[in-house]
């Protein structure tokens, strides 16, 4: 936390390194010597020396430095308010100065005497009546302290005297902000950032707290067309801060590719990619790589083009890092990448090839580590005979794993139970075959193996039709492979094909753990159509048939929204 | 809670049944809790007017167990209590016997609910933006309503309704003074041109004109035996315009003329509901209407901030129609900000009962009273679950909220009307 005398002590030492790199000649470099000696004084804390010093410094013409050294030291020796005797003199012989008014505003504050404050911002404003500085250092300084209210009451003021608070743009934001009113307060922001760009941060650091109920009017606030660009920037990084980081690329994509928005988009990539949100990361590398090409920028999104489940994009920017990395470098960089893409892909004879072409120039252990990747690009091509050669080539325990999935395929559920107990990445494929194994008592079923080969392949149709042929040959599985076809349907917008197996396991298999679920996709799917009285009836007779069922609380709120309006 | 338990056991209460749509054998009576244990209390009041609705006998427990509600064992409504996630005990003659015992000797009575309410809601056509509590809580406990406006307000019959809720709106005619914040935002623009299409259909001046007509008839509603329940902005100014028939006291940007410079003087106290000797705020920049509200939010530097009130305790055989009002499971709720959020203690009328109030502050926060042959209830505040809410605000998702002991005051509103009749002991 910053406090007070923390935040003086910054900004009367960030003012003697301005004056120290500027050094003049004759008078100046005296007053320099001055506040050197000063501070010298205060690192040794020689407290009545320095006084004495600061108290030099303002007889030597430097009264703003001399007085923030004697708020600082007399803080240290919790005499605060024995400064203020110096900031009267001073304030009367500089009355529009407006460091020795802040500081007595500031001193004033800290000693509690509120009313003496109030009397000095008074006298600051009948000095100078029609300048926006008075109430912007008070109003600051009470939002500081967090005395909301207080300064609303100031700006009010502000407002009648000086017609407007468009000279108070920021404190006005931070105000609303302040006193929770998020929308006026994103209005305010706006406003203040079409003007002085350079506030972002600041608009991200008072709008951040806003409750998540808050948040859409302070996106639609800041989305209304066009908005400049710090107010977008401002959004994306709201959206950073709120763990929305697509949201935060939608904002931040619309930037021109200017200097400053390619080190925006540099450290969204940053922040993404530490967030595993591959997706945007990978947006946002290729923006950063239309702009200024670049070998590893290309590395980084091919990498988050995979880890997105994009193999086609990946490949397309390691084909643009190829041609801007050295040989070596992409050999070492891209070469795995691009393997990992096109095995993905299915396309072992290429996986194949371009590890040939590769392999005169890399350690053989180094090829052998690859064979495991040459597996899976035969088993998406639907080739198992042949991922089982390539991983013949294989070393160590990787090709454990990879064997079960051979064995899944095969029909081999044994082998393929041993074998998926560990599973090194546990993906949604993985989640269903394990689902499956543990469920069923049954040692072998090639139905089974031809549904997740299906799968293996990206044949989602083929998939969905095994899985259910498979439950009349599993009988003790069958609700769950039914579940399994029917979310491929759904998900492929087959919600007709779907609905019948939902129908299916809730009529024929109602005490499965699957029926619950199977109700409420259904019921889901039914909303889809606009049938809002089906979908009433399959929620009821989830939460009336299924009462102990995790989903009954969803179901419910569900029911509420699918039931016609209340109003007669 | 140890001793009802006991007492429970001791009876032999059949055991409770939360989600079940299948009665328990032997049993011929439901208890819908309304304690700790139930699991949907803005439900539950659904539940109870839905039997109502259907014509089946349901009494109200007062101060038994939170409030509870005691129904027949009938399937359609233990179906509803499974699906709305209600919870309901199911209970022979012999416990329910018990029970009555209990009630007897204790500060509980038990009241006859006779059948549904009609029940109005003063509501504009195109919702403002922002929400009504008691639109929210009524949509989401199942209970039915009919939304009207000043049109049917000024012309049909409101004696066909048993009670009318008001909530957000300025009856003072002008637009709770957010004229200045917001002259230029399309919804204050259409507000403000459906109001003057309503005086002009109307043959009145100008929207001051309207809003007192509307308080007019309102006021004749509960004259004549309705019940009307205000929250928020709609208590305080429903007040200023009943209480301003004869005085203009509506800002320039309202009807075209300042303030009556002595309105304060000229109001009339003997025909409004709850308060007197009140104080007009005369500027039209300052976005209060008077001394009535004691946290007066709008005005930053007469804002009050919140606190929590005490829902008072009176005699349920005394005092049936206050204890009504006041079935809850809590006895403190935190406070919560409205256009208008509280009373002050100093403008209350005479005989106005205090049903909730902060303890050590000079406001109170929900009141009661009758007039002619009717009954009003002012609650203040806006929204029980959003204590700071804005303008623009998202609504507030009660499934988010099923025991909200807020809410629950503006429920026990709803079902108070269907209570059956009997002469008060005091």
């Amino acid at each position: 936390m910053i406090t007070v005398g923390t935040f003086v002590r910054a900004l009367a030492m960030s003012a003697c390194v301005a004056i120290a790199a500027h050094p003049a000649v004759g008078g100046a470099q005296a007053q320099d010597q001055l506040i050197q000696r000063a501070i010298d004084f205060e690192n040794a804390g020689k407290w009545r020396d320095a006084v004495t010093a600061w108290r030099a410094v303002i007889s030597a013409g430097q009264p703003g430095q001399g007085v923030l050294g004697l708020e600082r030291v007399f803080s240290q020796l919790a005499q605060d308010d024995s400064v203020l005797v110096a900031l009267d003199t001073l304030v009367r012989q500089r009355p529009t100065d407006r460091m020795l008014r802040g500081a007595q505003l500031r001193v004033l504050r800290a000693v509690a005497r509120d009313q003496d404050a109030r009397d000095a911002f008074n006298d600051w404003v009948r000095v100078q009546p029609h300048d926006p500085t008075p109430y912007r250092e008070f109003a600051g300084q009470l939002l500081m302290d967090g005395r909301a209210a207080l300064a609303d009451t100031i700006l009010q003021e502000a407002t009648k005297s000086l017609g407007s608070t468009k000279e108070l743009r920021i404190e006005v934001a931070q105000l609303r902000a302040g006193l929770g009113l998020w929308t006026e307060a994103a209005v305010a922001w706006r406003e203040a950032l079409a003007n002085e760009g350079y506030l972002e941060q600041a608009a991200q650091y008072s709008l951040q707290p806003a409750p998540t109920d808050k948040r859409d009017s302070i996106r639609a606030i800041l989305r209304v067309s066009p908005a400049p660009m710090p107010v977008r920037k401002t959004l994306g990084l709201l959206e950073m801060g709120w763990g929305q980081p697509r949201e935060a690329w939608r904002a931040f994509a619309t930037l021109a590719p200017a200097d400053s928005a390619f080190d925006t988009w540099s450290d969204f990539a940053s922040d993404a990619e530490r967030a595993t949100a591959w997706a945007p990361a990978r947006d946002a590398l290729a923006a950063m790589l239309a702009a200024r090409p670049s070998g590893p920028v290309a590395v980084r999104a091919a990498t988050a083009a995979l880890n997105a489940g994009e193999p086609n994009a990946a490949l397309a920017f390691i084909a643009t890092g190829g041609t801007l990395l050295p040989a070596i470098a992409a050999r070492a960089q891209l070469l795995p990448l691009e393997l990992k893409a096109l095995s993905q892909l299915g396309r072992a004879r290429d996986v194949e090839a371009r590890l040939a072409a590769n392999a005169p120039q890399l350690d053989p252990a180094v090829v052998k580590s690859y064979a495991r990747v040459v597996a899976w690009a035969w088993i998406r091509n639907g080739q198992i005979d042949k991922a089982r050669v390539a991983l013949t080539q294989a070393t160590g325990d990787d090709e454990d794993e990879v064997t079960a999935w051979i064995a899944l395929y095969d029909g081999d559920l044994v082998k393929a139970r041993n074998g998926l107990r560990h599973p090194a990445d546990v993906t949604p494929e993985v989640l269903n075959a394990m689902a499956l194994l543990g469920r069923t008592k049954a040692d072998s079923s090639r139905a089974i193996g031809a549904a997740f080969m299906a799968l293996a392949r990206n044949d989602s149709a083929q998939a969905a039709q095994r899985f259910e042929h498979a439950a009349d040959e599993v009988v003790d599985a069958a609700p769950l492979l039914l579940a399994l076809a029917a979310r491929i349907h759904a998900a492929r917008r087959g919600d007709a094909l779907a609905i019948a197996l939902w129908q299916r396991i809730v009529q024929h298999h109602a005490t499965a753990p699957e029926a619950a679920e199977s109700d409420l996709e259904w019921a889901r799917a039914l909303r889809r159509k606009g049938d809002a009285a089906g979908a009433v009836d399959r929620l009821e007779h989830l939460i009336l048939t299924y009462p102990q069922s995790a989903l009954v609380p969803q179901a419910r709120r569900e029911l509420d929204l699918a039931r016609p309006g209340a109003t007669v | 809670m140890t001793c009802r338990r006991s007492i429970l056991h001791r009876l032999g209460v059949a055991v409770l049944l939360l989600g079940s749509a299948t009665a328990t054998v032997g049993a011929q009576h439901m208890l819908v809790p309304m304690d700790d244990i139930q699991a949907n209390h803005l439900k539950a009041y659904g539940l109870a007017f839905t039997a109502l609705k259907t014509g089946t006998k349901t009494e109200w427990f007062l101060n038994y167990r939170g409030g509870a509600f005691l129904l027949p064992e009938d399937p359609a409504l233990r179906r509803k209590a499974a699906l709305d996630g209600i919870t309901v005990e199911s209970m022979s003659d012999a416990t329910l016997a018990g029970i009555r015992k209990e009630i007897a000797a204790g500060n509980m009575d038990a009241v006859a609910l006779e059948k549904a309410p009609r029940i109005a809601i003063y509501s504009p056509p195109k919702s403002p933006p922002w929400d009504d509590a008691v639109t929210l809580a009524l949509k989401y406990a199942g209970i039915e309503f009919t939304q009207i406006w000043d049109d049917e307000v000024l012309k049909s019959d409101l004696t066909k309704y048993d009670w009318i809720h008001l909530h957000h709106e300025d009856f003072t005619g002008q637009m709770n003074k957010l004229y200045l914040g917001f002259r230029d935002t399309p919804w204050f623009i259409e507000q403000r041109d459906r109001d003057l299409g309503t005086a002009q259909r109307n043959g009145l001046a100008n929207v001051p004109a309207v809003k007192k007509a509307v308080a007019g008839k309102l006021r004749d509603f509960v004259e004549k035996g309705g019940f009307l329940f205000a929250m928020c902005g709609a208590t305080d100014t429903i007040e200023l315009a009943m209480g301003a028939q004869n005085v203009d006291i509506a800002g320039p940007y309202s009807d075209g003329t300042p303030m009556d410079a002595d309105a304060d003087a000229k109001m009339d106290w003997i025909h409004t509901f709850a308060f007197q000797n009140v104080h007009l705020e005369m500027s039209p920049g300052v976005n209060a209407m008077s001394d009535i509200d004691g946290h007066q939010v709008n005005v930053p530097a007469r804002r009050q901030p919140l606190g929590q009130f005490t829902l008072f305790g009176f005699s349920a055989k005394f005092d049936p129609v206050a204890t009504m009002l006041l079935q809850d499971h809590r006895k403190i709720i935190p406070d919560y900000y409205g256009v208008t959020t509280s009373f002050a203690k100093a403008v209350l009328k005479p005989g106005v009962t205090i049903l909730a109030t902060e303890e050590g502050a000079p406001w109170v926060k929900y009141i009661h009273g009758d007039y002619g042959k009717g009954s009003w209830t002012y609650l203040g505040g806006h929204d029980p679950e959003d204590p700071q809410h804005n303008i623009g605000a998202a609504p507030t998702d009660l499934a988010l909220h099923p025991n909200s002991p807020g809410y629950r005051l503006i429920l026990n509103n709803v079902l108070f009307p269907a209570a059956k009749k009997k002469p008060l002991k005091t």
